[in-house]
C-alpha cells in the first residue's frame, strides 16, 4: 500500500445523503406545480445534480485514481451523442424534402388550405362544364331541383 | 508502485512473498485493485449503454407524443414513486457505509451495513410489486394487452399512443428491477464473505465494487423517477 485508499469520512457521506434527500424533496414539490417549458429542464437538472453527488461521493470518483473519471465521462458523452443525434433525426422528420425549395410541412399546411377552400365552396361555385348548368336550370321552378340543392347544400357543409 | 512488493514483504503468508489474495500476474496489492475497478467502471459504462437505448426510446417518443406521455405519467403513482426513490437512496448510503467501515476493519459493522443494503433493496422491490399490480389490474399492460379499464384509466383507451408511454415505462423499470435483483444476490453474496472474515483494510475490492454496481443502479433510478414519474 503506498499511498493507501482514501477513507470517506462518516460525515461526508451522511451530508451526501442528506443532500439528495432534500434534491428528491425539491424536484418532488416542484412537480406540484406547473413549470411550463422548464419543466423537464429543471427536472433533469436536479437529477443530474444528484447522479453528480452519487458519482463524486459515494463512488468517489473525486478521490479515485483520474482513469475512472476519464472512463466514465467518455461514456457519458458517448450517451450524450446517442441521444443528440437521434433527435437529430427524429425530432425534425419530414422537415426537408428533396424536390422544394419548401419543408415538407409548409407544403402540407398550403394542401389543408387549399382542401379547406374546396370545401367551402357552394355546388353552385363548383359548376364548371355547360353540363353542370344543364342539370341545374330547371331548379327554380320543379320539385326536383330543391332536392338537388338541398343534397347541394348538405354536401357542402 | 513497483516498489511496495520490495519494500513490504512483512505481509507475507505463505512461503511466497505476496499476501494470500494478491494475483501473481499484478505487480502489487494496489495495482490489482486499480485493476480491478477500472474493469468495474468499463462493466458499468456498457451498463449505462444498456440504459441509454431506452432512455433514447423515451426521449424520441415523447418528443413525438408529448400530450400522451402527460396524460399516462399522471396515472403513475407519485407518492410510491418519491418513496422508492428514498429507499433506493438510503440504500446507497449503507453499501457505502459498508466500504467505509471494512477500510476501517470493523467488519461487523460493514456486514450490517450490507444487510440494510440488502433489506432496503427488497423494500424497493415489494413497492415495486404494489406498482405493477395495482396497473395490471386494470388491464395497463406493456405491448398488444393494453387494455384499460377503470375509472382512472378508463380515458386513457382514447388517446394514441399512451401504450407506447406505459410499454418504455415497464420495460425500463423492469430491467432497473432485474438489475436490483442481481444486486440483491451480489450484496448477499460480499455479505456472507465480509461476515466469514474474508475482507479487510488490506483488502476489499469485492466490497468496493459491489458498491459500484449499486450506485450505478441508484443513479439509473434517479434519472427514470422524474422522467417516468414527474415530468
Amino acid at each position: 500500500m503506498s499511498q493507501g485508499h482514501h477513507i470517506i469520512p462518516q460525515r461526508v457521506l451522511l451530508g451526501v445523503f442528506g443532500s439528495l434527500i432534500v434534491l428528491t424533496g425539491v424536484t418532488y414539490g416542484l412537480a406540484q406545480i406547473n413549470l411550463g417549458v422548464l419543466e423537464v429542464p429543471v427536472a433533469l437538472a436536479i437529477a443530474s445534480t444528484k447522479a453528480v453527488l452519487v458519482v463524486m461521493y459515494f463512488m468517489a470518483l473525486k478521490y479515485d485514481n483520474p482513469v475512472n473519471t476519464l472512463t466514465f465521462a467518455v461514456g457519458v458523452i458517448f450517451v450524450g451523442i446517442f441521444i443528440t443525434f437521434t433527435l437529430f433525426d427524429t425530432a425534425f422528420r419530414g422537415d426537408i424534402g428533396n424536390v422544394s425549395e419548401q419543408t415538407v410541412r409548409e407544403i402540407q399546411r398550403e394542401e389543408e388550405e387549399l382542401q379547406r377552400r374546396q370545401e367551402a365552396l357552394t355546388p353552385e361555385q363548383l359548376r364548371v362544364a355547360p353540363a353542370d348548368f344543364e342539370n341545374a336550370e330547371p331548379d327554380p321552378e320543379a320539385g326536383t331541383g330543391a332536392d338537388a340543392d338541398r343534397g347541394g347544400s348538405s354536401g357542402g357543409s | 508502485m513497483a516498489t511496495d512488493t520490495a519494500t513490504a514483504p512483512a505481509t507475507t503468508e505463505t512461503d511466497h512473498d505476496h499476501p494470500a489474495h494478491l494475483e501473481h500476474h499484478f505487480v502489487s496489492t494496489e495495482q490489482q485493485f486499480d485493476s480491478a475497478k477500472l474493469g468495474m467502471w468499463l462493466f458499468l459504462i456498457t451498463e449505462i449503454l444498456l440504459f441509454a437505448g431506452m432512455f433514447v426510446a423515451y426521449a424520441v417518443y415523447r418528443q413525438w407524443h408529448p400530450e400522451a406521455f402527460l396524460e399516462a405519467s399522471v396515472t403513475l403513482d407519485q407518492f410510491l414513486g418519491t418513496v422508492n426513490t428514498i429507499v433506493l437512496l438510503t440504500s446507497s448510503l449503507t453499501v457505502a457505509l459498508s466500504i467505509h467501515y471494512i477500510q476501517k476493519d470493523e467488519q461487523s459493522k460493514s456486514f450490517w451495513s450490507l444487510i440494510a443494503t440488502l433489506a432496503l433493496a427488497g423494500v424497493f422491490l415489494v413497492i415495486k410489486y404494489f406498482e405493477y399490480t395495482a396497473k395490471f389490474e386494470h388491464g395497463i399492460y406493456p405491448g398488444a394487452l393494453f387494455d384499460p379499464h377503470g375509472a382512472k384509466y378508463e380515458p386513457l383507451a382514447n388517446i394514441p399512443y399512451v401504450a407506447q408511454f406505459f410499454s418504455i415505462y415497464f420495460v425500463m423499470t423492469g430491467i432497473h428491477g432485474v438489475h436490483v435483483v442481481v444486486g440483491m444476490g451480489i450484496i448477499a453474496w460480499i455479505a456472507s464473505r465480509v461476515y466469514r472474515g474474508h475482507f479487510g483494510s488490506d483488502y476489499f475490492t469485492h466490497v468496493e465494487l459491489t458498491g459500484l454496481y449499486w450506485h450505478l443502479v441508484d443513479i439509473i433510478w434517479i434519472f427514470l423517477y422524474p422522467m417516468l414519474y414527474l415530468v
